[in-house]
């Protein structure tokens, strides 16, 4: 095997930390052909990056790393840093998951892209920046002899993670390393990267380390894949295969537990992934998936080892061909039917003409009137990229913010002002769950203060005995033991915090909880718990959800109105199953399309977004999605702001498009 | 705690730091009664005498007064001065920084333009020229006096602190249930910005030694016959020649004391931002 580009041999890494050492990646073994791909995929702390930095000898101090990784037969383990600077960057390219912090701020793109020709290549400036050009325009960049004078802050994040990558390219290197380059952009960006990406695989030639924790991403980049658990390797294989036969217990749960399309809560609960990623010392033993793996048995906790389950497919367990691989689309656990909620009459919460404007001199125009109503006991969906202003809708409802114009009716009286001009009631009637659960807990307070204290402020329950005995049996429905309400937010994971959020949103009873985005931070095995646990108690409390996301399946999932945003504005709004089917809003119908597939046979083409978000700044004028449309009908769409098209009883549009064509 | 130890093994700097704070704590609280002269007494027999002769460890000044026993007493002084002097301007200036802070807008905007004014004056001069005008300075106006010197610094670091945490969501979650104001401000920020308060309340004893020393220097410190180390070096600056130790101890006294409390509260820092 002499063709091998990079062959990593038995790479072992190990922290020493201050609780102990433990172990990041432990006995990994790959080998990675020329012209190849692979996706690295699994949960965070999976020791995914670890050994994508490994590579790069990019470690930390306290790492100690044994094993060697062959890159063109040279240990690069064994060289010094000096030997190292031929091949970072230069041989070997790097993406980071962050493109502003990998870029630096107080440099101008093109000085950053022209200093990697001219310190590897030796190029003079004006060549450099010739290369620097050609590379941008390679990634398909518009006008990049504008953008090469640009200061990072002043482009958007889809384009400064494609300076990153064209970046990695200037030296045209044998393998480039990406990770986890999409994972902050918006789905409609990260599609646009991903087709470049392939693009530029087939013209340069070279090697890809793809990591990602999103299948649906790593099946259209990669031809294998290797899915890592707590360091090690637990399978690996061709995609087709690896997708179509799952062999690991944790590849297939990591598989169903993501709501993909058409996965709704009326029909299945998610699957999900029990307990957490462990830390592990090591002189650990045995399968690292053993405490989470429902399928484990008595052999799992002390054999390990790699078993060939087809063509160069391998997986790690004992089992994986046994008989019970089953049919991974049957695999989703089968919900219990609930009656079909009976909807009131009258909305529970109205919004007309909601307008947000942020900023005096400099205005920026959030939300430009948006008006929608949320009936009792039902979940409405809001979904849009980050910028469309569902986030600042969200907050205004739950009082964070006072609205610039327009109303917010909630059950029959007005709302449209902030948290201070509220009553208890009111506040105790709306309840907000954030995006990031280790912000919005006080991390110096007990989960018993921080659940407790809403019920002591907005219920007036003074007892403590009688706050600790609610707590607990909230702390119960949550999932979580008794043995939290000591515990600080610090020493719970992500989705445990965001349980304790949950708990101390629903403990008093609101009528109406906004949810801002509750699964975008956590891992998609967690994600699906949560969701499950939401779905779950607002059966049981016929409670009415405001759910916020960026993500489309799980708007999908959960709701049962959805609303379409985009800049500020509602583009489409109606039944999940009539947004979810044509006819389509062009921007939803765009927002469907890059969600990337996670089946291998079923390869869609994205609708590219050309062009940018309307620059908030200005005040809008015609359709905002008039710019990027792929099926604007003329003029009129920057002229006039469409109007309202019904198409149904519940479903409307905005849009000038004529859809009787069809 | 182990994170404490683990650290002090790492940092032998911090260990040499605690270990001549803790010897100095040692001499203010048992000194007094293991040595056998006090700071007032005068041995007119042996008057600069150099140190080591008859049991004047340190030696005599030119009244004949031990050197050694003036120093031990007078770290009372300086650690009673210091330490009520750091509480006192780190709690003046997080109630001031966090109001300002929290409130921002108007107040913010006076609050800053007054604490520039102060800080403009230098702690030293402010403090030399009003304790100038009371006369008899004693330790409460001592005290008074140099914690009003440093609030601006405290108040800046608190209301530096607040600000970062003010934009949190757990912040956001308190007002929309409707929290007041006080509560949010003292029960939700206050215990997450402990870490940078210490420090810099640590910093601030390092701080108020100096001034309390300067202060004694030149003259307008505690009075005599209480014993300053700073009024110690100008009261032998004389015989600087014919007796030096009767300058270099106390002036050493001063720098040993304030070297070690940078050097713990450099530590402290260091502790405090990996716990987070």
């Amino acid at each position: 095997m002499k063709d091998n580009l990079l062959e990593i041999n038995n790479l072992n890494v190990d922290f020493k930390t201050f609780d102990g050492t433990f172990s990041a990646v432990r006995n990994v073994s790959l080998t990675l052909g020329n012209n190849d791909s692979i996706g690295i995929i699994g949960e965070s702390g999976c020791g995914k990056s670890t050994m994508a930095f490994a590579t790069m000898k990019y470690l930390a101090k306290n790492a100690k790393s044994s094993g060697s990784i062959l890159f063109k037969d040279k240990d690069l383990l064994s060289m010094s840093e000096r030997e190292m600077e031929q091949y970072r960057g230069n041989r070997i390219a790097m993406v980071f998951q962050n493109p502003y912090s990998s870029l630096n701020p107080s440099l101008t793109i093109g000085y950053q892209l022209d200093e990697v020709s001219i310190f590897h290549k030796k190029l003079d400036r004006t060549e450099a920046r010739k290369a620097s050009i050609e590379a941008l325009q390679m990634m398909n960049i518009s006008e990049p002899q504008r953008v090469v004078r640009r200061y990072p802050h002043q482009i958007s994040g889809g384009i400064q993670q494609r300076i990153c990558i064209a970046m990695a390219i200037l030296c045209s290197p044998d393998l480039m390393i990406l990770d986890e380059p999409t994972t902050a952009l918006d789905v409609t960006t990260e599609a646009v990267i991903l087709d470049s990406l392939k693009e530029l695989r087939e013209k340069l030639n070279m090697s890809l380390i793809y990591i990602s924790h999103d299948m649906g991403v790593i099946n259209k980049v990669a031809d294998r894949i290797v899915v890592m658990y707590n360091g090690e390797i637990v399978e690996h294989g061709p995609k087709e295969q690896l997708f179509d036969h799952p062999s690991h217990p944790y590849t297939r749960a990591l598989i169903n537990c993501m709501p993909r399309g058409g996965v709704v809560k009326e029909e299945t609960m998610l699957n999900t992934i029990n307990g957490y990623v462990k830390r592990r010392g090591n002189q650990d033993v045995g399968c690292p998936f053993a405490d989470r793996c429902e399928k484990r048995n008595a052999t799992c906790e002390n054999t390990y080892g790699m078993r060939v389950v087809g063509q160069s497919h391998m997986a790690a367990c004992d089992r994986a061909y046994a008989t019970d691989i089953t049919d991974t689309k049957h695999l989703l656990k089968e919900k219990p039917v609930v009656e079909q909620q009976v909807f009131e009459d009258r909305p529970l919460l109205e919004i007309d003409n909601l307008h947000k404007i942020y900023g005096s001199r400099r205005k920026v125009y959030a939300v430009n009137g948006i008006a929608v109503s949320v009936a009792k006991s039902s979940v409405l969906g809001v979904v849009g990229e980050s910028g469309c202003g569902k986030s600042t809708a969200a907050h205004m409802v739950a009082g964070l913010y006072k609205p610039s114009k327009g109303s917010i009716l909630f059950d029959g009286s007005d709302i449209s002002i902030a948290w201070n001009k509220r009553s208890p009631d009111m506040l105790k009637r709306i309840q907000l769950i954030f995006q990031n659960p280790g912000n919005s807990l006080n991390p110096s307070h007990t989960i018993e203060q921080i659940i407790g204290r809403p019920m002591k402020r907005l219920m007036h329950i003074h007892s403590a005995e009688e706050r600790r005995k609610k707590i607990l049996e909230m702390l119960k429905k949550v999932d979580l033991g008794s043995d939290y309400i000591k515990k600080k937010p610090r020493q719970l994971s992500g989705g445990e915090q965001q349980r304790v959020a949950i708990a101390r949103a629903l403990s008093i009873s609101p009528d109406l909880v906004v949810c801002d985005e509750p699964t975008s931070a956590l891992d998609v095995s967690v994600q699906a718990s949560v969701l499950n646990l939401l779905n779950d108690l607002q059966q049981e409390t016929n409670s009415t959800y405001l759910f916020i996301s960026h993500d489309l399946n799980v708007i999908n999932y959960i709701s049962d109105y959805i609303m379409v945003m985009y800049a500020g504005k509602i583009c489409e709004y109606g039944k999940r199953d009539e947004i979810m089917a044509p006819p389509f809003h062009p921007y939803t119908e765009a927002l469907l399309s890059s969600i990337p597939e996670t089946d291998p046979k079923k390869q869609k083409k994205p609708i590219r977004l050309g062009g940018q978000l309307p620059d908030p700044g200005k005040k809008p004028k015609g359709c905002p999605f008039a710019g990027r449309c792929h099926r604007q009908v003329g003029d009129i769409c920057y002229k006039e702001f469409p109007p309202m098209v019904r198409l149904s009883g519940s479903h409307y549009i905005y849009c000038h498009h004529n859809f009787s064509e069809k | 705690m182990s994170q404490l130890w683990y650290q002090l093994k790492k940092s032998p700097l911090a260990i040499i730091g605690i270990a001549i704070l803790a010897l100095w704590l040692f001499a203010a609280i048992f000194g007094p009664s293991l040595i056998p002269f006090t700071y007032t007494e005068i041995d007119s027999q042996q008057i600069m005498v150099n140190p080591g002769v008859k049991g004047h460890l340190l030696g005599t000044d030119n009244m004949g007064r031990d050197i050694f026993a003036r120093i031990v007493y007078g770290s009372r002084s300086i650690f009673t001065v210091a330490l009520l002097t750091s509480m006192l301007s780190t709690l003046m200036g997080v109630i001031l920084g966090f109001i300002a802070g929290y409130f921002g807008g108007k107040i913010d905007t006076v609050f800053l333009r007054a604490m520039d004014i102060m800080m403009a004056i230098p702690p030293l001069v402010l403090s030399m020229v009003v304790l100038g005008i009371l006369g008899d300075s004693n330790i409460i106006s001592l005290t008074l006096i140099v914690s009003i010197a440093f609030v601006p610094a405290t108040a800046r670091v608190s209301r530096g602190v607040l600000l970062t945490e003010k934009n949190k969501e757990y912040v956001s979650a308190a007002r929309i249930r409707g929290e007041s104001n006080l509560y949010i401000m003292f029960v939700e920020i206050l215990p997450n910005t402990t870490g940078p308060i210490i420090v810099e309340a640590t910093a601030r004893f390092a701080y108020s030694i100096m001034t309390v020393a300067s202060l004694g220097f030149l003259g307008v410190g505690l009075q005599p016959p209480t014993p300053d180390w700073g009024m110690m070096v100008i009261e032998n600056k004389p015989i600087i020649s014919q007796a030096p130790w009767a300058v270099l101890f106390p002036a050493l006294a001063i720098a040993s004391l304030v070297i070690a409390i940078s050097i713990i509260s450099d530590f402290v820092g260091k502790v405090l931002v990996n716990e987070r």
